[in-house]
């Protein structure tokens, strides 16, 4: 029992859960168990921290993914070492457009996409990792807890959002790329990866590393486990494509209700695209290839 | 009331059918299981999330209601499915490009390279039988030699100095260069020639003003009618004359189109030991009713995905295990040139140059928007530059390895995106049993039914698709080069599914295909497929809608000469274009005369020959001359009596 929750405590420190959840709502309590704990007959309280908790992780994990793939001047960027003065995919509300699109319009039914969070946070079988100070302080009880409220939330109707089950894909893998990211600045040890670190977890993720398609495999019902190494190499190459995608769309000054810009999208100054503005055409007609405006069979 | 025919599926084959049988004077229902975009110039926006969001865009795979999720596949590989529901399908957002198919592809071809194609999957007529509807087809959209902008120049001097030569045909014969062949009206009036949108109205603009949204969907000229919009998509061309047909036609029979039905099943009877497809069953998005109607003749359009995926749910036989598999995508990649001056790469046609490779595919150039375009530059089987390669990481004629860009080249390439040459390598890729559409066994069924599951083995292709992908990667390499490129770079894309064939393929053996010669499927009598399902392989890489539209053309001819009694058409008609002053009238409601059948004018001996198509003993070159010759000078006569 002791080690399973060992292995319990383990993954819950390597998503970033358990971080988050210190970070968010604090350690101390009294006798070491934080506040969200204090009731151990009443799982409700620790639902709805972790509710909030998971959005915020995913949101975090998100703004590391975008300042990855299009620096900017955001503090990201800046803590994964790649950093330009000029405005990049978090000014362009890049992280709002993920996490919108993936959880709203994605249709992977609940059913699967539950399967996957859970099989994310039921699989570990890695090695050990240190757990941070701030966390090990915690006792193995509140882990329990913690552990039965996942279930709960998962297990309940309660739809996982699938942005999550990719963020804690990303965290998985920034945590076997540096232990030591289980802890530090921001939620996510996926955003506090530097850039070369990011790239080596990404390249898990799409090269659907063995250990970690173990990890969510194992704990998957059939039929799912001979798709999942698929299914992460999809992921890992979409992750990029819908970050690239969205900051240079119009997204981020877009109103749905008009229709219309409220501004000049980052991603069109980025690029000179449309410099006043859109138009309905260019003065770009030069002719026809040696004066021939039509050929035969 | 049995319907005539029951067509499933607006897109880029079905309106085509439709249109031809609506013309003569069949009761058609054209089902399509997204939205018709009636207004679009109050429907869509230039924006490209707007537009092209896979998951929330007006050009999406699901259903009208934009609040809703768009419709599940799974995909068990690093891929894209670029598949659009709606009136006009993937022609909404196409480029309009309308090359011929290369001959090579075709049974009975006897060239000196004809070892090179896929000959295993040939199709299973001759292309000189084809090159009739290929000229209807031609005349119908219209499809015009296209216009040059500055991005086509630099493509072109690309071309010209790695020495190949200018093709002045419409037909591949040789490596050589040349304006697309497209289905984008020519710039007239103003169109081309200013940014001032006051004066890029219709009439005083005419075809295509340049403005660079064809992959948003084209509205330009605005106040233009509908089919005089500069892209050809079939909802600008074939949907309109469908919707009008008695108007301009004498004996034409409006179509009638449902949208928002999402076929869920074809229910088949067996008569007389065959099975024969009666009706189709499909499902009202807004209310979730399902309707049920029976037809004569029902044809399949709703593309290279969801046809083996209705087949499945249907449960209709599957004998040769054949349905669904020999998917080709013209395996494309990307390469990237960035070039010392402006090539105005986000301005006019999507691509307007090409360079065709017989027995190895083409390339042609893509101006893109910056959303687009970063996608283009991060979509990548090969890892990302400078970091890890996923196992590949491909060296060649492009500077380093082989893989996406991201963080600050990313940046740097996009903010020199009016700089930028793209190339676009299109594969010709073998027919191969491995790439297929089955049902998602982990994926849950949607509410219509199991979902597809598309399955391509990239890694695991022939060794002469992965060659040919990487002599093309090379050339166009060269290409870019040679047009001054300071840097160019290969992406490795993974399958971006997008050009799409040969899912339900014809074929001429019964052990790998799963039509026969006339698109009619071979296990169920009376039904048919048009769309680019139905070819037999990828047509040896040029763009594949105009073949999948001519096949269409033909397969319509063979509904109506082996179930309704009808005689051929193509080669005794002389075809209405769909920008005919009485094809605008019919779109505008205003009252005119129908025209009555165009005879062509045929003497002597020349009668003979329209007899004769569709033999392979007879030479195109006659037929075109006939068909040429007798199509400038049509007669009016009455029409044919039903």
């Amino acid at each position: 029992m002791a080690d399973s929750l060992l292995t319990r405590r383990d993954f819950l420190v390597k998503s970033g859960i358990l971080g988050a959840l210190v970070a968010v709502y604090g350690a101390a309590g009294p006798g070491g168990i934080p506040a969200w704990a204090q009731t151990p007959d009443d799982l409700a309280p620790v639902i709805a921290a972790l509710r909030t908790t998971l959005q915020e992780l995913a949101r975090d994990t998100y703004s590391g993914l975008v300042a990855f793939v299009v620096p900017g001047p955001d503090p990201y960027s800046v803590a994964q070492g790649v950093t330009t003065p000029k405005p990049g995919g978090i000014a362009a509300r890049n992280v709002d457009f993920m996490v919108a699109a993936i959880d709203d319009f994605v249709p992977l039914p609940d059913r699967n996409t539950n399967a996957y969070g859970f099989a994310l946070s039921e699989g570990l079988r890695t090695a050990p990792i240190p757990i941070p100070a701030e966390l090990a302080g915690i006792p193995l009880m509140v882990t329990e807890q913690l552990d039965e409220a996942i279930r709960a939330y998962t297990e309940n109707d309660q739809v996982l959002p699938l942005s999550l089950v990719f963020a804690l894909a990303m965290n998985q893998a920034a945590v076997a790329v540096n232990p030591l990211a289980v802890s530090g600045a921001f939620l996510s040890p996926f955003a506090r990866l530097t850039y070369d670190e990011k790239l080596q977890a990404m390249a898990m993720i799409e090269g659907a590393n063995a250990d970690l398609v173990a990890t969510i495999d194992g704990a998957l019902p059939e039929p799912e486990t001979e798709s999942i190494s698929g299914i992460l190499r999809f992921v890992g190459g979409a992750l990029y494509e819908f970050v690239a995608f969205g900051t240079f769309s119009e997204y981020g000054v877009f109103d749905p209700a008009t229709r219309k810009l409220t501004g000049r999208p980052v991603g069109w100054a980025m690029s000179g695209y449309q410099p006043n503005g859109p138009v309905e055409g260019w003065d770009e007609f030069k002719g026809y290839f040696q004066g021939r405006k039509q050929v035969s069979g | 009331m049995a319907r005539d025919v029951i067509i499933i599926g607006a897109g880029g084959g079905g309106p085509v059918v439709a249109k031809e049988l609506a013309e003569r004077g069949l009761e058609v229902l054209l089902l399509e299981a997204g939205p018709r975009h009636g207004d679009p110039e109050k429907q869509w926006t230039h924006f490209e999330n707007d537009a092209n969001n896979p998951l929330t865009g007006f050009f999406r795979f699901g259903p009208a209601d934009r609040a809703k999720p768009a419709w599940l596949r799974e995909l068990p590989q690093n891929s894209f499915l670029w598949q659009l529901s709606g009136v006009g399908g993937t022609t909404q957002h196409y480029y309009g490009n309308n090359p011929r198919a290369a001959p090579g592809a075709f049974t009975g071809y006897d060239g000196a390279d004809k070892s090179r194609y896929d000959t295993a999957h040939l199709f299973p007529f001759t292309y000189r039988e084809l090159i009739p509807y290929y000229e209807w087809m031609e005349h119908t959209l219209p499809v015009q030699t296209a216009a040059m902008g500055t991005k086509e120049e630099t493509f072109f001097r690309g071309a010209a100095g790695i020495g190949l030569p200018v093709n002045t045909s419409k037909d591949i014969s040789r490596p050589s260069f040349r304006p697309q062949e497209n289905a984008i009206l020519q710039p007239g009036g103003n169109a081309g020639k200013t940014t001032d949108a006051a004066k890029l109205v219709y009439p005083q603009a005419t075809g295509c003003t340049f403005c660079g949204y064809c992959f948003q969907g084209c509205v330009q000229p605005r106040q233009a009618p509908r089919n005089l919009k500069a892209k050809r998509s079939t909802d600008n061309s074939y949907i309109p004359m469908a919707l009008t047909a008695g108007k301009w036609k004498a004996g034409g029979k409006p179509i009638t189109l449902v949208t928002d039905a999402f076929a869920t099943k074809i229910n088949t009877a067996n008569e007389g030991g065959k099975l024969v497809a009666k009706s189709v069953t499909w499902r009202v998005g807004a209310t979730g009713e399902k309707v049920t109607e029976e037809a004569k003749v029902i044809v399949m359009s709703a593309g290279c995905t969801e046809d083996p995926r209705l087949w499945f749910n249907s449960h209709l036989p599957n004998q040769n295990d054949w349905v669904g598999r020999g998917y080709t995508d013209h395996f494309f990649d990307w390469v990237v040139g960035l070039m010392p001056y402006s090539t105005g790469s986000a301005k006019g046609v999507g691509s307007s140059a090409r360079a065709d490779f017989p027995g190895y595919g083409g390339l042609e150039n893509v101006g893109l928007p910056p959303a687009i375009q970063a996608f283009s530059l991060t979509f990548s089987d090969q890892g990302t530059q400078g970091g890890y390669t996923n196992g590949l990481g491909a060296t060649g004629k492009w500077d380093g390895k082989a893989g996406r860009v991201n963080g600050m080249a990313l940046r740097e390439l996009l903010e020199n995106l009016d700089r930028l040459l793209n190339v676009l390598v299109i594969t010709d890729d073998d027919v191969e049993a491995q790439n297929r559409v089955t049902l998602s066994s982990v994926f849950t069924a949607d509410e219509h039914g199991p979902v597809a599951k598309v399955i391509f083995k990239q890694r695991q292709r022939t060794a002469r698709t992965l060659a040919n992908r990487e002599y093309l990667a090379n050339r166009a390499a060269e290409l870019a080069r040679a047009a001054g490129a300071t840097k160019v770079l290969r992406i490795g894309w993974p399958p971006l599914i997008l050009h799409v064939q040969s899912t339900m393929r014809m074929g001429l053996s019964d052990t790998n295909s799963v039509l026969d010669a006339n698109a009619e499927s071979r296990a169920v009598k009376r039904l048919f497929v048009a769309d680019n399902a139905a070819l037999p392989n990828g047509i040896g890489g040029p763009n594949p809608t105009l073949t999948s539209q001519a096949v269409a053309t033909r397969t319509a001819e063979k509904i109506f000469q082996l179930y309704f009694g009808g005689d051929p058409w193509v080669g005794r008609e002389a075809p209405i274009s769909s920008i005919d002053d009485v094809v605008t009238a019919a779109v505008l409601g205003q009252s005119i005369k129908p025209k009555a059948p165009a005879v062509l004018a045929v003497t002597g001996s020349e009668r003979a020959v329209p007899v004769a198509i569709g033999a392979a003993a007879l030479g195109s070159a006659a037929l075109t001359a006939v068909v040429r010759r007798a199509a400038a000078t049509p007669v009016e006569s009455a029409p044919a009596e039903e």
